[in-house]
């Protein structure tokens, strides 16, 4: 399809002033500053989180106030030469095109993005000229930056005035995602969409590339296609997948989200063996769901430490586990931590103890601790039981405490 | 009889001493014989075969007809299942192997006994293997396995293979008869039936419930106190588990499942054979659906050895069992 070989961050770039949503007060400082030819201050410079509007308010004030836009990013060298070179011719004339007539452009506006990445070594000089700029320039300089308190961005500050930019709130963030899914003909469950918009932490970017890269295969999106979504901050944590995963309704979905977590696999296998048998309460479902966690497993123990390319066949197995029966999911509470875990904390002594005994019994029966666990333990428990006889017991080696452990001990 | 003597295990009481004493086994103790001859031309050893049948004993004989009454001081026995990984092949047995006892006495050589060395993992194997070249000359290995196949091959091949098959019927039973004499007990008949039937070959398995039944009743041991001892020595927990899951009451079955490994620590490998046994001891199943649950537990105990966490495996055949289970009823239910 052909709507998605544009970015919708493109498709959806503000054109009006008023299209940028929030930072209400930035805009209109910068629109009052803007056409304030008297302003005391020659420039300006926005800061403020990315994604929240900086570059999409210069662009949109030049069309809608006829400005030609001479822009230095981050991409381009900006040490003093450099600067010299193209800021100065661009700020040395006002409005010649107007003598024709034709246009209607009030001339240049120098606008410099990203003035916290003039790097210190490769753009010697490129501060202290942008300010010598500043002060001769005929035209507006615009800065933009996400962190001004930079050392060398501080004599700057002195000339120009600050406009602050904040994180934009959710609520608008979700209407402009509703607009836009309006438009693309995308379906999409307001929770995932709140789920979006909060996940991008104010960032309408970041919101908009998640809307479109989540809403890519299909026109539809719930709340589970945004369970894989890749916070930007912090991962995913054991409980959102587990519950993205016994909630998927297909084996992509699934999959997907696996492939997107960052859990500890053998962790994550544990766990949703744990909890398959709240999922699956049909023995021919939950066997079936058994039977491959178990495939995936194997796959697991295939990959080992090295065999990383394997990890496909892994996630392909586990996800079919997922979706043995769509139809069947009911809500659950989900078992954590692991039982293995809980288990082995909670019998280490008795294990260590047992560990002990079968050791002395191996020593002197010539036997592996197992054997002595199998084929000795079980009898010589039943000895000691029925006769209370010492010499055994001063023969193995036994402390009155382990004695005592294999009375109380039960069989197994 | 000495207070002492009474105290030990009987498996241990009797083990015979040297190749003489050893009864059964014929062929095996005449060629061991004609080695103990001239102890120069003995090759290095490999004793293969089910738990029970001598081939420890064996070995210890070996070492007592080598050595004399100081044999530990020429042997290092080395349980492999307990110390199995390549730090004790290069540590210990490399140590041991290299240092020339000629000095003393006739016997040039030092004898390395590794029990269990089936369990070994393949690199130690590995490992071994050269240690086994270039030590030849100051020591002597015998490897003692249950399954010689998992030795990988070069080092079969540079042991002669003796292979012990199941304690005979009839020998186990003479056996039986004849430490319960020692002991001054009488040993009814159809009480060394029911032991010998019981321990399937496996004379350790018949000794440790002969002892075990004498604890019951002084001087006595009948049929009935041998049931009891087979009871009492019988995994009640994993019957346990495999009714709660044929009954498909799975969540329960788990539970049980991790009562085994968290309280004695058993493997995934050693629970899944020991629920392979059970099964076949159930009287309330078919032969068919034996067979039926046994091809399941085959292919659990293959993927446990493929996979990553036993206890992943043992879960999903747990919830194959409680399908088989919840089939049966159903079956039942339409006729």
């Amino acid at each position: 399809m052909l709507r998605n070989e544009i970015l919708w961050v493109e498709k959806y770039r503000p054109k009006k002033i008023q299209d940028i949503i929030g930072n209400e007060e930035a805009k209109a400082t910068f629109a009052e500053w803007l056409q304030n030819k008297h302003h005391n201050k020659k420039a300006v410079l926005l800061y403020g989180p990315p994604g929240v509007g900086k570059t999409a308010l210069v662009n949109a004030s030049a069309k809608e106030y006829d400005f030609t836009i001479i822009e230095m990013n981050a991409s381009d060298t900006r040490s003093e030469k450099a600067v010299n070179a193209v800021a100065k011719p661009a700020t040395s004339y006002k409005a010649l095109d107007n003598f024709s007539g034709t246009t209607k452009t009030r001339g240049n506006m120098l606008f410099l993005d990203e003035v916290d990445g003039i790097a210190g070594n490769q753009d010697r000089g490129g501060v202290s000229a942008i300010i010598k700029i500043v002060e001769e320039s005929l035209v507006p300089v615009i800065m933009a930056a996400n962190d001004p308190d930079i050392s060398k961005l501080r004599p700057l500050k002195k000339v120009c005035l600050l406009v602050r930019f904040q994180q934009v709130r959710i609520p608008l963030i979700i209407a402009l995602l509703q607009k836009i899914c309006l438009l693309e003909h995308v379906k999409a469950e307001f929770e995932a969409l709140e789920r979006i918009a909060k996940n991008s932490r104010g960032d309408v970017r970041s919101a908009i590339n998640d809307l479109q890269s989540l809403s890519e295969q299909n026109h539809t999106l719930t709340l589970q296609d945004t369970m894989m979504l890749r916070s930007r901050n912090k991962a995913l944590s054991m409980d959102e997948t587990l519950r993205g995963f016994f909630t998927a309704e297909s084996i992509g979905e699934a999959s997907r989200l696996l492939s997107y977590s960052n859990v500890n696999y053998d962790d994550f296998l544990l766990s949703v063996s744990d909890n398959l048998p709240k999922r699956y309460i049909d023995p021919n479902e939950l066997a079936k769901a058994y039977n491959l966690v178990s495939q995936a497993d194997v796959f697991r123990g295939r990959i080992g430490t090295e065999n990383w390319h394997l990890l496909k066949y892994f996630y392909n197995e586990l996800a079919k586990a997922a979706s043995v029966n769509n139809v069947s999911y009911k809500p659950f509470e989900f078992i954590s931590p692991p039982i293995r875990i809980i288990t082995l904390f909670w019998t280490k002594g008795k294990r260590t103890m047992l560990n002990n005994i079968c050791l002395k019994i191996g020593a002197q029966c010539h036997v592996s601790k197992e054997t002595a666990k199998n084929d000795f333990i079980p009898f010589i428990k039943v000895i000691l039981q029925k006769k209370k006889s010492s010499g055994l017991v001063d023969w193995l080696k036994f402390t009155q405490e382990e004695v005592d452990f294999l009375a109380k001990m039960s069989r197994f | 009889m000495a207070t002492n003597e009474e105290t030990l295990m009987w498996v241990e009481k009797y083990r015979p001493k040297c190749l003489d004493e050893v009864v059964g086994l014929k062929d095996i103790v005449e060629s061991l014989k004609a080695f103990m001859k001239k102890p120069k031309t003995m090759p290095h050893l490999m004793l293969a075969g089910i738990p029970g049948t001598g081939k420890t004993t064996i070995a210890l004989a070996i070492a007592h007809e080598l050595y004399g009454a100081n044999w530990k001081n020429f042997t290092l026995e080395l349980n492999a299942s307990d110390e199995r990984g390549i730090d004790t092949v290069r540590d210990r047995i490399k140590d041991f192997s290299r240092y020339s006892r000629s000095g003393f006495g006739d016997i040039p050589f030092a004898l390395i006994i590794l029990d269990e060395c089936d369990q070994m993992t393949g690199p130690a194997q590995t490992a071994l293997r050269r240690i086994m070249e270039i030590g030849s000359r100051t020591s002597r290995f015998i490897l003692i396995c249950n399954q010689s196949s998992k030795i990988i091959e070069p080092i079969q091949s540079r042991c002669a293979i003796f292979r012990f098959s199941r304690v005979d019927l009839q020998a186990m039973k003479d056996q039986l008869q004849c430490i319960a004499k020692k002991e001054n007990i009488s040993l009814l008949p159809e009480a060394t039936e029911k032991i010998a039937d019981y321990a399937e070959g496996d004379l350790r398995h018949a000794i440790n419930a002969l002892q075990t039944a004498s604890a019951y009743k002084e001087g006595i041991v009948d049929e009935k106190t041998v049931l009891l001892v087979i009871g009492e020595a019988s995994p009640m927990l994993v019957q346990k588990m495999i009714r709660k899951a044929l009954y498909g009451d799975f969540i329960d079955a788990r539970k049980t499942m991790y009562d085994i490994i968290g309280n004695f620590g058993f493997s995934g490998s050693e629970i899944i054979r020991q629920v392979q046994r059970e099964i076949f001891k159930m009287s309330d199943l078919t032969p068919e659906q034996k067979a039926d649950l046994s091809g399941l537990i085959g292919e659990y105990d293959y993927r446990l050895t493929q996979g990553a966490n036993s206890d992943i495996q043992l879960s999903a055949l747990l919830a194959q069992f409680s399908k088989f289970g919840k089939n049966l009823e159903e079956n039942y239910a339409e006729k």
